[in-house]
């Protein structure tokens, strides 16, 4: 069957300054008709160049190789002139972007945005516009769409504004629609809401999509052909059966096996070396430290408000944090998981007393740390560490390697002169498997996943008991992120560390705990062993959240 | 591990080094920064009395033009003045001083004078009272630039302090400190300038001020803080919850450490453009100011002064005064402007 | 809306108190003594000593601070020390021919630059980037001055297209006649570097995600630049308008200065060579109340550029 779009030997790379960058190499791929083709890989795989190139909406320092060719109705599209490309953009192929937020115009009402693109293309201005809009809100699933359409794009939940992109996408029923990881940016929840809107849509106008991700569990459940893509090369394309059942490349093999599975308890998960194909694992499963007597940190009736400024007087409170009880014991894991706003952050905080609690106690080793000043609380920070969430900005850019790890140690005196301290950092980033070399440089020379163990590294100088993995693999690509968890559970081994591991991802939580606390909006829904939680969830939200899980092809089978 | 090995390690090139070797392959801020180094030397020597230490003498006849123009024939400016004749009467015989004279003449030629012969054309020209244009222009960018870059630094230096503290802090501190902020702001710069100006010129302060460009370095400095106290506040508001500096927190660092080792090195290149900026801003406010004799003292010179002159010469005919001024000035503030964007571009390339 | 006005409103009784404040204590102990400027160079010491009577200044410091402060919310200032003109009288007098010069400078610079400044930012290329830059940079370098005096030369006093100097009493000979080399002058000098920033308004706005979204949906370049960025950049153009609002009214003295022209700037300055402290006191708090004022309106009319603004 003849394919609605064909992409031919595709190369585009980027002009910086004196060099150039090669983003996508020699990519060849098929979209269908009337189905879903989904372009997986990991950031800088190439995955959202290929597809922007589709309808140019690449930057300006972008270029295109001579024999690239992307045909679409017997047409160049690479080499059509900027009218007929812009005649076919939101009309016959249209694009769904990441971050919703920033994709829509703030200064525009939604009906004006979606009544704008219905105006250029097909020529519907004023009344009928207007209602064709309110069809497309109710279409998306939009609640009160006559209200919404007057209402600015901040004004909206981010899934929400997601809708409304689509509903821009969809008004002038396009026979392609290109979905750049529209899901990424938001909740879990939400996102199987979008996905099941977008499958819904797919198959009641028969249009073709091409669904860009990382998330090759995601895909599996709504595409039916999968192009695997690492570092602009194409490694396997093919039906999803095929991808998921029998992968054929070494590449897309390791995808699919360093996902923490949720059925399972590997000791350690699977890793993209350098040289594919990844090493065998012995799977053993994963034993954890006996629950001592006493608790290492009991948490009593935490309590953090926020107030909020509303009207001339009156001040209302945010309550981030509403009576929450927990116990961690050492040499265990502790999993935190909860939507945004759950308050599961403000947890971390309140452990490493980075803010202070409203309400509560937490003792640690016989003391309530609530209740210690600043001085005194500089002792114990040694024992109580935290590893953020963003790598990029969780060190100072202008301190080396070396800086950053000299800086704790020197503060808590550890090490005998500075001579004996840069010794110890050599021997913490071999540990982290970073190598002395690092210790010259700047963090900008490092990639994301080599930052975090620059992170846990500084952690390791002070020698904590307890450290607080707030969302710490979150922003990672899939393989990185087993790298470093299984870095942090040869530590735990080795050290004897205790974790407070927070997470949105459930799989992963329920991999590296030993105990899962459930966060909704403030309060522990539900807590116990991750393998009871998993099999018998007993609060509603906790179903729902499982059920949100990208559980791949063996879900839609 | 020996210390030896530690120096083995690679060692990469920190913000200011590669900021550097991106500012050596940008020809037009190698060629501005030659440019500035090239006055601020003529600067020092000015200061040091080495060059146009002179500039007051009178050393041409009044509006001599420069040397390329030549002498004016036109008999319109002529210092010599054509000997008066004396009447052609013999009075010594009614003279009580007649006797003397000879007496005197022959005195009076055992002193030695010196006749300085005033030229008709100086290097680039001359004003109403015959000064040479050259001396007194690079004297002027002495005092211009040495008022721009003091007042520069002053302005600066509160900005960034203050600037930290109310980001880093908030709260009251803060408050009081935008309250300090907004007072400064609600009045117009020119009208804080021109009150400061009226009470430093007959203040008691005139006297311990006066005779100096330090009553015009404070008042510029007392108002131009503003700027960069906005955005060092800026700079640290960011900052301070930046997952870096909660890191810092989080290992132990005092309130100290995170301020000045950890979040200033962040934001010292925008503090540096901000510094340049107002030199370039200085300048030109002390040049107008200069104009309108609220400036440097009558005794100085300044590019200000010199306009104020040209404005009058202006419409008789003569040129030289204006453009010689407005030439030094106007290469000096484009180098540093120049110099300024370049060394923008070299701090954070990825504004381009 | 009401609320907001006025939290706002009690939020700007601080700073008026620290304006009077500064104000008070500046010229009180930094500034001269006023008797001794008021008596004049020659006068006995009997005259100063009645003088301060006169003016309050044996009176205990805080009840001379209350003076001051009732002298301003009473609006009465008394009168100049020099000229003995009522100062009320003199600003009245003054402002009208600021405002004629001031306000269509400020007309023609924003409006001016928009246009060059979309103009440069749909070109859009790296040497018309350069060439701005160099020969705003350049053209900045020279001091207004010279511009005002070269101006003055060239088109007053040897092409002789308008009078090099002059005012009259007429509102509309004054806006035909004598506002325009002024007017002209003023706004050449500031395009440069207005375009320049308002090119950065709007570049910082094209390179925006919804941008990429408009071109998305098939909008045309020019759609884009005149309706989405255009949009979306009023609200840095109107913070760029409201800072320049204040200098409105006090005027530009050196144009004042220069063309003659009776207005408050020149007033101000003339003001301060004679050491008439009445009057730059006056001009300095209520400008600086002004000034406040106007930051509340423009602050209220972002609400109708910007509709994320929440005025809580």
């Amino acid at each position: 069957m003849h394919p609605l779009i064909s992409v031919q030997d595709l190369r585009v790379s980027f002009r910086m300054g004196q060099r150039s960058v090669e983003a996508v190499r020699g990519v060849s791929f098929d979209i269908p008709t009337n189905s879903t083709l989904a372009l997986v890989g990991e950031s800088g795989s190439g995955k959202t160049v290929s597809a922007m190139s589709i309808v140019r909406l690449l930057p300006d320092n972008a270029l295109t190789g001579a024999a690239s060719k992307i045909l679409y109705n017997g047409q160049d599209l690479l080499r059509a002139a900027p009218e007929s490309l812009r005649a076919l953009r939101g009309k016959d192929i249209s694009v769904v972007f990441q971050d919703p937020m920033s994709s829509l115009n703030p200064v525009f009402t939604v009906g004006e945005q979606i009544a704008e693109v219905l105006a250029i293309h097909l020529g519907l201005r004023a009344h009928p516009a207007w209602e064709r809009a309110l069809e497309l809100l109710d279409e998306v699933g939009i609640d009160k769409p006559r209200e919404r359409l007057r209402a600015y794009a901040h004004e909206l939940s981010g899934g929400q504004q997601q809708r409304v992109m689509i509903a821009m996408a969809i008004a002038c029923e396009p026979k392609l629609l290109i979905a750049d990881e529209p899901t990424t940016a938001l909740d879990v929840t939400v996102q199987r809401q979008i996905m099941e809107l977008l499958a819904r849509l797919q198959q009641r106008s028969k249009m073709g999509m091409l669904f860009i991700s990382h998330d090759l569990a995601l895909v599996g459940e709504i595409a039916s052909q999968v192009v695997v893509l690492r570092e602009g090369t194409v490694r396997e394309a093919g039906p999803v059966a095929g991808i998921f059942h029998a992968p054929q490349d070494a590449y897309t093999r390791a995808l699919l096996a360093c996902r923490p599975p949720l059925d399972a308890r590997p000791r350690r998960l699977p890793v993209i070396g350098d040289t594919i194909p990844p090493k065998e694992i012995a799977a053993p499963r994963r034993v954890s430290a006996a629950i001592g007597a006493v608790p290492l940190v009991e948490a009593r009736g935490l309590r953090k408000d926020y107030p909020l400024r509303a009207g001339l007087f009156r001040r209302s409170m945010l309550q981030a944090v509403k009576g929450v009880d927990f116990e961690m014991h050492k040499g265990r894991t502790l999993g935190v998981v909860g939507e945004s706003g759950s308050g599961k952050t403000t947890l971390a905080m309140l452990l490493t007393r980075l803010t202070d609690p409203s309400a509560g106690s937490i003792r640690f080793d016989g003391r309530d740390l609530t209740l210690l000043d600043a001085a005194q609380m500089r002792a114990y920070r040694s024992r109580i560490q935290i590893i953020f969430q963003n790598p990029y900005a969780s060190l100072n850019p202008r301190f080396t390697v070396g800086q950053i790890l000299n800086e704790p140690m020197a503060i808590h005196r550890i090490g005998s002169d500075a001579d004996d301290r840069a010794r110890r950092s050599i021997a913490l980033l071999d540990k982290v498997g970073l190598g002395s070399d690092a210790f010259g440089k700047y963090p900008h020379e490092f990639s994301g996943g080599q930052r975090q163990r620059i992170a846990i590294a500084r952690c390791l100088t002070m020698r904590p008991e307890i450290i607080v993995c707030d969302e710490s693999v979150s922003a990672l690509d899939v393989s990185v992120q087993a790298t470093v968890l299984n870095l942090l559970l040869d530590l735990q081994e080795e050290f004897g560390l205790s974790y407070l591991f927070i997470s949105h991802d459930l799989a992963v939580v329920k991999y590296m705990a030993d105990e899962i606390l459930v966060m909704h909006q403030g309060e522990v829904v539900e807590r116990g062993n991750p393998g009871a939680i998993y099999a018998n969830p007993q609060h509603a939200y906790t179903r729902q959240l499982l059920d949100a899980i990208p559980r791949g092809l063996s879900a839609s089978a | 591990m020996t210390r030896t090995n530690l120096q083995a390690l690679p060692r990469s090139a920190g913000v200011w080094e590669q900021a550097w070797s991106r500012l050596r392959q940008d020809r037009v801020g190698m060629a501005s920064l030659a440019v500035t180094l090239c006055f601020i030397v003529l600067v020092l020597l000015a200061q040091l009395g080495l060059v146009a230490s002179g500039w007051q003498m009178e050393v041409g006849t009044p509006f001599a033009p420069p040397h390329f123009i030549g002498k004016i024939t036109d008999g319109s400016q002529s210092a010599v003045v054509a000997g008066i004749d004396g009447p052609n009467v013999d009075i010594s015989d009614v003279d009580p001083l007649a006797p003397r004279y000879a007496e005197w003449s022959e005195r009076a030629a055992r002193f030695k004078t010196i006749v300085s012969a005033k030229s008709d054309t100086l290097p680039f020209g001359g004003d109403q009272l015959g000064r040479d244009v050259l001396s007194k222009v690079v004297k002027g960018a002495q005092v211009s630039i040495t008022v721009g870059l003091a007042a520069a630094l002053m302005a600066t230096l509160i900005g960034t302090v203050l600037g930290a503290v109310a980001g880093y802090f908030g709260g009251r501190v803060g408050d009081l400190l935008e309250w300090i902020y907004n007072v400064f702001t609600a009045i117009p710069y020119i009208l804080l300038v021109f009150a400061l100006a009226a009470v430093l010129k007959s203040g008691p302060l005139a006297k311990t001020l006066g005779g100096g460009v330090w009553s015009l370095v404070i008042i510029l400095g007392l108002v131009g803080w503003t700027g960069i106290y906005r955005l060092v506040r800026a700079e640290y508001m960011k900052h301070r919850s930046r997952e870096y500096v909660r890191a810092a927190e989080a290992i132990g660092a005092t309130h100290a450490a995170r301020m000045f080792s950890h979040i200033l090195p962040n934001v010292s290149h925008v503090v540096l453009v901000q510094l340049s900026l107002h030199v370039v801003g200085f300048i030109k406010a002390e040049v107008i100011l200069s104009f309108l004799g609220l400036g440097v003292p009558i005794d100085m010179v300044s590019w200000g002064t010199m306009l104020s002159e040209a404005q009058n010469e202006l419409v008789l005919g003569k040129w030289w005064q204006i453009v010689a001024a407005t030439a030094f000035m106007a290469t000096f503030v484009t180098a540093f402007s120049l110099l300024t964007d370049a060394l923008r571009d070299a701090l954070d390339p990825k504004l381009r | 809306m009401l609320p907001y006005i006025l939290r706002r409103v009690w939020q700007m009784i601080p700073t008026l108190l620290g304006v009077i404040l500064l104000i008070f204590f500046l010229f009180k102990y930094f500034g001269g003594d006023p008797a001794e400027v008021m008596a004049g160079l020659k006068a006995s010491p009997e005259r100063i000593a009645s003088l301060r009577a006169q003016l309050g200044l044996d009176r205990p410091v805080w009840e001379q601070l209350w003076l001051f402060v009732q002298q301003i919310f009473s609006f009465n200032w008394g009168k100049s020390w020099t000229t003995n003109e009522p100062i009320a009288q003199i600003f009245a007098t003054r402002l009208p021919a600021t405002l004629t010069i001031m306000v269509p400078i400020l007309l023609l610079e924003v409006l001016l630059a928009i246009v060059a400044g979309l103009a440069v930012a749909y070109v859009r290329g790296s040497l018309s980037d350069r060439a701005i830059m160099v020969i705003s940079t350049v053209a900045l370098s020279v001091s207004f001055l010279v511009y005002i005096i070269v101006g003055q030369y060239l088109f007053g006093f040897v092409l002789g297209w308008f009078p090099v100097q002059g005012w009259s009493a007429s509102f509309w000979k004054n806006l035909i006649t004598y506002a325009p080399l002024p007017v002209a002058l003023a706004v050449l000098v500031s395009l440069a570097p207005q375009t320049r920033l308002y090119r950065s308004f709007f570049l910082d706005e094209i390179g925006q995600d919804y941008v990429r979204t408009a071109r998305a949906k098939g909008v045309t370049e020019n759609a884009i630049l005149l309706k989405h960025v255009l949009r979306n950049a009023m609200i840095p153009i109107l913070t760029n308008v409201a800072t320049g609002l204040p200098g409105v009214f006090i005027g530009s003295f050196l144009i004042e200065v220069f063309f003659s022209i009776p207005g408050l700037g020149r007033e101000i300055l003339a003001a301060v060579n004679r050491s008439d402290y009445p009057v730059i006191q006056a001009a300095t708090v209520y400008l600086a109340a002004l000034t406040m004022l106007i930051n509340l309106i423009t602050d209220v009319l972002y609400k109708l550029v910007d509709p994320r603004v929440r005025l809580t």
